[in-house]
């Protein structure tokens, strides 16, 4: 909790409960590694946005691959992932998966039981920040992240808000690089 | 006993106010219901949609024992939970939309009954006997006054003052039953505006029981500059209409423009085409800076509160006409009008003035007395340049943006003179200003961005008030069978992601022939777009209830003849009695019906309560991304969920595994997105195979279109037999059905709820 929250916390307090910001691409990688049964969550701003010419849905793939972690394509990014010749494990809206995993019985998108960690990336930011609030109060059994390059209060873990794309993309792409590795090695 | 004894007098006393004694119908289970009469058809609702809380905000900060701390499973000091905060919460909103209606009914119906005495016939034209379908359903009473309406209004403001209290610490502490208090409030909204709107076309002649309304300029442009400019923004037509009569009576018709924003101008075209349309709410902020408005006239709902303060910058003058909207003015009612046009034109002063002809008369001549002098100037380019120039990309306006629109960006562009991106980032403009002041360079960029907003105008057509009868005898049947795959209303306020989403989805249902019905500000930006030949959709498709047509039905007020569209489906079409008849209208509408709202740009309260309210109908709505925001919405877990359902032909439960409708409140994230959720939600468990087959060929070519090829992963979900699966996918389907190891299963005969839980309504009401 913020230092900054006054004694009396009664008289000003406007939320309580707020994401861990983390830069360190190594540490966001070892808590997906830690995870039993991740999730990544694509939104349909990954087929809009680009860093350097390359589709953010791509980096968001390369995570997927990296860690073998299932997805669950939201709004229409099923559309573009048939034309990267990649088959989601689930297609649901962002408030229908987010519906499943707040339910503890849910089966989650392999039918091996709900997930422990669900990652969002390419959301438009009120639908995700409401969406990640859904979690935060009704799914205690799961812990959320976000890979957009704004902070999201409501989210378990996220990252800052980036002042320059550069530094976003470096951080993706260390995620990628630390995440194959050890991704091996838990397989091994 | 004396508990029944005064049940007794209580049901007494209704049976007088709704002239039990008539005999149009007779009295059903539930007349002027209360808060426990319709609790369990809410529940059963509930119980397949089941709240879906996205909270706002972690406190609760209602009462002086706060702010407490509501996260982890924490309660209040008053023993709330976060649910339950949330549902009281939406209670709150659909309330304020509710009351928004209820007092906007009450104001016009005074002001029409001092205008024509409370004895005045409501006369809806020949073709619309069924006058008050809302009324009828949930009062019981058959109105024939002016005078009548008072006494469904007076229920209504009742029963607000009961739910309004059960919001008070210390009361509800069950979210399922604030939800219930939901769903009546926003019931009741229906019916509010049914009061307003039967008493807006009876006292001032509104078009009725025509399909074919005069078509109506709309956009800026359209607007007459050369001429004294009078700007009306709000929704209560009784000021506006009056300044049409004293523009008439003084031989002024031709020589003062009036335009409007927001649903008066939707009114004020139903009262006179000559009026102008200038555009939806997201607009108004905009216009209102081109300083072009003279006099600007308020009346209530969706106004600028500053709109004094943008007045000012602007050289304009305000006239406050209802006492909801004041703005701190000085009341010059009772003021000799000399006087009050000599301030506003020589000391700039804005008035409250709450007799509607002595506000026309001065709005009128003040505004002829300053437009000579309007010295108001559209930007151009090198002036746009130079102030986007001064941009440092500090990206603070972006932050504060609530369509998350890249301002700074754009600022670029214009400083560049690169116009076609901002252009299409004008589109999502919601016109708040928030940028405006958050701006360190002090840009002001709602003034840069006319740069490139579009000088174009369109056609809308007038809103035409309630469905006629006559067009629900020939749609009927088509729609309960499904050859008619659904009726959509767009409604709601003008929030969208971008504005064209709502004319390219009209555009998209009506080729495929389903009927679109519009009202308020969706019903406008529907129009502000042109499809082939430069022509919007009104001028493409035809005005009438009937597959393929384009309907704006009118303002916000005139939602309520959307519900009472499908009403009259099931008592003219399926002649099941209607009167107190709420549970059973409401459950022949969720399974027979394929009716779904579509509040695409939502942002007020009053579409809270409209949305909610077509819920408890059982019609499911769709809502743009940022409609989160209001908290809850109504979803099932699809196939997860339990879809039995009772067949009343067989008096039996079955087990159809169908979710239809899947859900009733539920947010998309696209518009192509929505597109193919809407199809699927049109899906009842009354559809003949031919009406399936049509209803899952549009939900197959639009998923097909928008999400990538192949097929719906729930398809087999819909498909009954062989006979339900599209023609011209049959090949495809049949090997995908094959491949998931799909049976067919019986489609139920008579579909209904009824008789799946603890309700007074015997199954033999709904069988016809």
């Amino acid at each position: 909790m913020s230092a900054t929250i006054p004694f009396h916390r009664v008289n000003v307090l406007t939320g309580v409960k707020s994401a861990r910001l983390i830069q360190d691409a190594g540490e966001y990688a070892d808590l997906i590694l830690k995870a039993e049964r991740p999730l990544l969550v694509l939104g349909p701003l990954l087929c809009e946005w680009s860093l350097d010419s390359k589709l953010l849905i791509d980096y968001a793939l390369d995570i997927a691959r990296a860690a073998n972690i299932p997805i669950c394509a939201t709004a229409t990014v099923k559309g573009k992932l048939t034309e990267l010749e990649v088959k989601p494990d689930s297609v649901y809206d962002a408030v229908e998966i987010v519906n499943h995993l707040k339910d503890y019985d849910w089966r989650g998108v392999r039918r091996e039981g709900n997930h422990d960690l669900v990652i969002f990336f390419g959301i438009r930011s009120d639908l995700a920040e409401q969406i990640l609030s859904v979690l935060k109060h009704f799914a205690p059994h799961l812990k959320t992240m976000t890979l957009c390059k704004y902070y999201y209060p409501h989210a378990d873990y996220s990252l800052p808000n980036f002042r320059k794309d550069e530094q976003w993309k470096e951080f993706l792409e260390s995620l990628i690089d630390n995440l194959r590795p050890q991704a091996q090695k838990k397989e091994s | 006993m004396a508990e029944v004894k005064t049940i007794t007098r209580k049901e007494e006393e209704v049976r007088k106010l709704i002239r039990a004694d008539d005999l149009w119908e007779p009295v059903g289970p539930t007349p002027m219901p209360e808060i426990p009469d319709l609790r369990s058809w809410d529940m059963r609702l509930l119980k397949t949609y089941s709240p879906f809380y996205a909270p706002f905000c972690d406190l609760c900060c209602f009462c002086t024992y706060g702010k407490c701390d509501l996260t982890e499973g924490r309660r209040g000091a008053c023993g709330i939970d976060i649910a339950t905060q949330q549902a009281r919460f939406v209670l709150l909103a659909c309330l304020i939309g509710c009351s928004a209606h209820a007092g906007h009914a009450d104001h016009i119906l005074e002001y029409l009954i001092e205008k024509h005495g409370p004895d005045k016939k409501i006369d809806l034209g020949p073709f619309i006997e069924l006058e008050a379908p809302n009324i009828r359903t949930v009062v019981g009473m058959k109105p024939e006054t002016l005078g009548d309406l008072k006494t469904v209004i007076q229920y209504v403001q009742k029963e607000i003052a009961h739910l309004l209290d059960s919001t008070h610490t210390g009361q509800e502490g069950s979210f399922l039953d604030y939800e219930s208090k939901g769903l009546h409030a926003s019931m009741l909204d229906h019916v509010g505006m049914e009061v307003a709107d039967i008493a807006q076309i009876v006292g001032f002649d509104f078009p009725t029981s025509v399909a074919d309304t005069p078509m109506i300029d709309m956009g800026w442009n359209a607007v007459d500059r050369s001429k004294p400019i009078i700007l009306l923004v709000g929704h209560n037509p009784a000021t506006s209409c009056t300044v049409v009569d004293y523009l008439r009576e003084n031989g002024l018709y031709d020589k003062v423009e009036l335009a409007g924003i927001c649903c008066t101008a939707i009114e004020t075209t139903r009262y006179s085409d000559r009026a102008k349309i200038v555009g939806p709410l997201s607009r108004q902020l905009f216009y209102l800076r081109t300083g072009i408005a003279d006099v600007i006239m308020t009346d209530e709902q969706c106004i600028r509160t500053d709109i004094t303060i943008e007045a000012d910058k602007v050289d304009s003058r305000v006239v406050a006409c209802l006492d909801k909207a004041m703005y701190g003015l000085e009341d010059a009612t009772d003021r000799e009008v000399d006087g009050v046009i000599k301030e506003m034109v020589e000391d700039k002063k804005h008035f409250a003035i709450l007799d509607p002809k002595k506000a026309a008369e001065v709005a009128v001549k003040v505004a002829m007395k300053i437009s000579p002098h309007r010295k108001k100037e559209w930007i151009n380019e090198e002036e746009a340049k130079e102030l986007a120039s001064k941009c440092t990309l500090c990206s603070m306006c972006e932050r504060v943006c609530p369509n998350l629109l890249g301002l700074g960006k754009a600022m670029k562009d214009i400083s560049e003179g690169n116009y076609d991106e901002p252009r299409k980032l004008f589109n999502g403009c919601i016109g708040c200003g928030k940028c405006d002041q958050e701006c360190p360079q002090h840009i002001p960029i709602l003034r840069v961005m006319q740069v490139v907003a579009s000088m174009d105008t369109w056609k809308i057509r007038a809103g035409r008030g309630a469905v006629m009868d006559t067009e629900i005898r020939n749609v009927g049947a088509p729609i309960t069978l499904g050859t008619i795959p659904g009726v959509l209303a767009f409604v709601g306020c003008s929030n969208y992601p971008d504005i064209d989403d709502v004319a390219d989805m009209v555009y998209e249902f009506a080729k495929r022939k389903y009927i679109v019905t519009l009202t308020g500000c969706a019903a406008m930006v529907a129009g502000m777009k042109k499809f082939e030949d430069g022509k919007t959709v009104y001028e493409l498709f035809p005005p009438d209830f009937d597959a393929g047509g384009v309907i704006n039905i009118g303002s916000c007020v005139s939602n309520a003849h959307i519900s009472g569209a499908v009403i009259k489906i099931a008592n003219i079409f399926a002649a099941l009695p209607l009167r107190a008849n709420y549970e059973v209208m409401a459950d022949y509408v969720l399974n027979r019906v394929g009716a779904c709202g579509i509040a695409w740009g939502a942002m007020s309260q009053k579409a809270a309560s409209i949305g909610t309210g077509f819920n408890r109908l059982g019609v499911p709505v769709v809502l743009g991304p940022h409609s989160a925001k209001y908290r809850r919405l109504y979803l099932s877990k699809n196939e997860e969920d339990d879809w039995r359902i009772m067949d009343a032909r067989k008096r039996e439960i079955v087990d159809t595994g169908e979710p239809s409708p899947e859900h009733i409140a539920y947010v998309a994230e696209t518009k192509e997105k929505a597109m193919v959720m809407i199809p699927k939600l049109c899906i009842r468990k009354n559809d003949t195979p031919q009406g399936r087959g049509i209803k899952l060929n549009h939900y197959i070519s639009l998923y097909k279109k928008y999400m990538g090829g192949g097929l719906p992963e729930d398809l087999h979900l819909f498909i009954r037999r062989d006979p339900d699966i599209p023609l011209v996918y049959k090949k495809e389907v049949r090997v995908y059905l094959k491949e998931i190891g799909w049976q067919p299963k019986e489609p139920v005969g008579l579909p209904t709820y009824i008789g799946t839980y603890p309700t007074k309504v015997p199954l033999d009401a709904v069988i016809h």
